[in-house]
């Protein structure tokens, strides 16, 4: 217990006194485990597991608040860094607005993905030569920019695409995320041979299944053609499976991780379906079911880890773990806030038309500009993107209150205009992102984190804060 | 065998310079594959 005299001294140092005044807040949250509960500091993302039997004494122990208070403001630059300064090196780049698919859940408009325009392959050139001047002259000597061709299909307008790849594959980084019904052999050889990052997408390990939300313009189901194109991309490093995570599959979830880990992908992503559009909100799952069935799926991942020594990482939750572990190491920025969109990436539509990301490109209110009329440094400055950009946790009740509001950022912004009615609003699965983080915190209590997270995630990652008794 | 008693506190963080540019429909976990 600390002295009156210890007590006295911290009162006479300004903010050294925990959760009153200007000094830290110290949130406990209850994560679950049987020994631990978890200590968090939200403004600086600063967590601490402490042991059940000790809490009190952690929370009036002078060495404890000191260790804090010693890096609290390099914990608050990092995040301070992360959140506002950063500036754009991805582009998601929609080749067509076109898709041979019209699945459930999807966020472009049925109308444009039937009837929309391709970007023609001389076009497609050009906008890649604006965008290599403008990250030429913004990011560091060294490091290239990554051009993922999204859509849409991207690939229903392949010649493009693979003229695009051809011209200025030294200079960016490429991915091409698919619906993979037509990743042919050809297709295949000419993205792997040039070492371009490949996602596809499956919502099943059965037709059954993965076939409920996606389906061709007849109705019918396309997974047999997934299956073969996941089977053929056995053993390629750059390649990852989407799983979109509905109410219509969302049971099958530990089997599709079983299934992903079977055929040796990598990694994937088990997303919650984005709810931007009235279709997917018809199959959203319920939070606590969708946390339930996603965390069984993750011990399963861990259960085949533990048994082959290989790895199947669920890359969405490895970067939750991330975000707790090392905020800066993150690889998506959805979970973060601002969120990604016009700050670490942007969307760029066929016409030119530039998005903050992806999720916007059917809603004209968030068009900052156009590629081919516009500079990229006004684009990223228009009202349009700022909507976007500014969108802070700060100012979303109940974000605003939330001990974990740096480890989930509220996403998505698209969610919250489009379902729940504006930007102050928070996104679609609040309570699935409550438990998604107190997993993690759990994960680390018992050590496990590091089985889900890939192999030399931290290589180039150095060690800023470790206590571990006091 | 007497079991080693559990830390009072865990509490660590990494950290790197910041790069991340993926959401949540795409996602290149490392560099390029070639």
């Amino acid at each position: 217990m600390p002295s009156a005299d210890t007590q006295t001294q911290a009162a006479r140092i300004p903010g050294r006194l925990a959760n009153t005044g200007i000094g830290p807040t110290f949130s406990p949250i209850d994560i679950g485990h049987a020994d631990y509960m978890a200590v968090v500091e939200p403004d600086t993302a600063f967590w601490s597991l402490v042991r059940k039997d000790s809490l009190a004494d952690v929370l009036t122990n002078r060495r404890f608040l000191n260790a804090y208070m010693e890096k609290a403001e390099v914990f608050a630059a990092q995040m301070d860094g992360l959140r506002f300064g950063l500036t754009p090196s991805a582009v998601y780049f929609n080749p067509t607005e076109r898709c041979n698919l019209n699945c459930k859940y999807c966020y472009i408009p049925a109308d444009m993905r039937a009837h929309g325009e391709h970007m023609s392959a001389s076009r497609l050139i050009e906008a890649l030569e604006i965008l290599e001047k403008h990250f030429r002259s913004v990011m560091p000597e060294g490091r290239l920019p990554q051009i993922v061709f999204h859509g849409a299909e991207p690939l229903l307008n392949r010649e493009a695409v693979f003229a695009g790849i051809e011209k200025f594959d030294d200079r960016m980084r490429f991915g091409v995320q698919t619906n993979a019904t037509l990743l042919d052999d050809e297709a295949i050889s000419f993205l792997t041979g040039r070492g371009v990052g490949i996602g596809i997408s499956l919502d099943g390990r059965t037709a059954e299944v993965a076939d409920r939300a996606r389906v061709n313009w007849n109705g019918q189901g396309v997974s047999k053609k997934v299956v073969a194109a996941m089977k053929k991309l056995r053993g390629y490093p750059g390649f990852n499976v989407i799983c979109t995570v509905t109410a219509k599959n969302l049971h099958s979830l530990p089997g599709i991780a079983a299934y992903f880990h079977e055929n040796e992908v990598p990694a994937c992503l088990l997303n919650m379906v984005r709810c931007t559009l009235p279709g997917a909100r018809e199959i959203k799952p319920d939070d606590e079911e969708a946390a339930t069935w996603f965390v069984k799926a993750l011990e399963k991942t861990h259960e085949l880890y533990r048994k082959t020594g290989r790895k199947l990482v669920v890359a969405n939750f490895a970067n939750i773990i991330l975000g707790v572990v090392a905020p800066t190491a993150r690889r998506l920025m959805c979970d973060i806030s601002p969120c990604g969109g016009g700050r670490c990436f942007f969307a760029l539509a066929p016409s030119g038309d530039v998005f903050p990301c992806s999720e916007f490109v059917g809603l004209p209110d968030f068009k900052g500009g156009n590629l081919f009329a516009d500079q990229i440094p006004d684009i990223l400055k228009s009202p349009a993107f700022a909507k976007v950009t500014g969108r802070k946790v700060e100012d979303i009740e109940p974000c605003k209150r939330c001990a974990v509001r740096h480890f989930c950022g509220s996403p998505c912004p698209a969610e919250a205009v489009e379902m729940n009615g504006g930007m102050d609003r928070p996104g679609a699965f609040c309570r699935f992102y409550e438990r998604q983080v107190r997993y993690a915190l759990r994960l680390i209590a018992e050590g496990r984190h590091d089985d889900f997270l890939w192999d030399g995630w931290d290589a180039d990652a150095e060690t800023v804060f470790d206590l571990r008794s006091i | 065998m007497k079991k080693a008693k559990k830390p009072v506190v865990i509490a660590f963080r990494k950290a790197c310079k910041a790069d991340g540019t993926g959401l949540s429909h795409y996602i290149l976990m490392d560099k390029k594959a070639r």
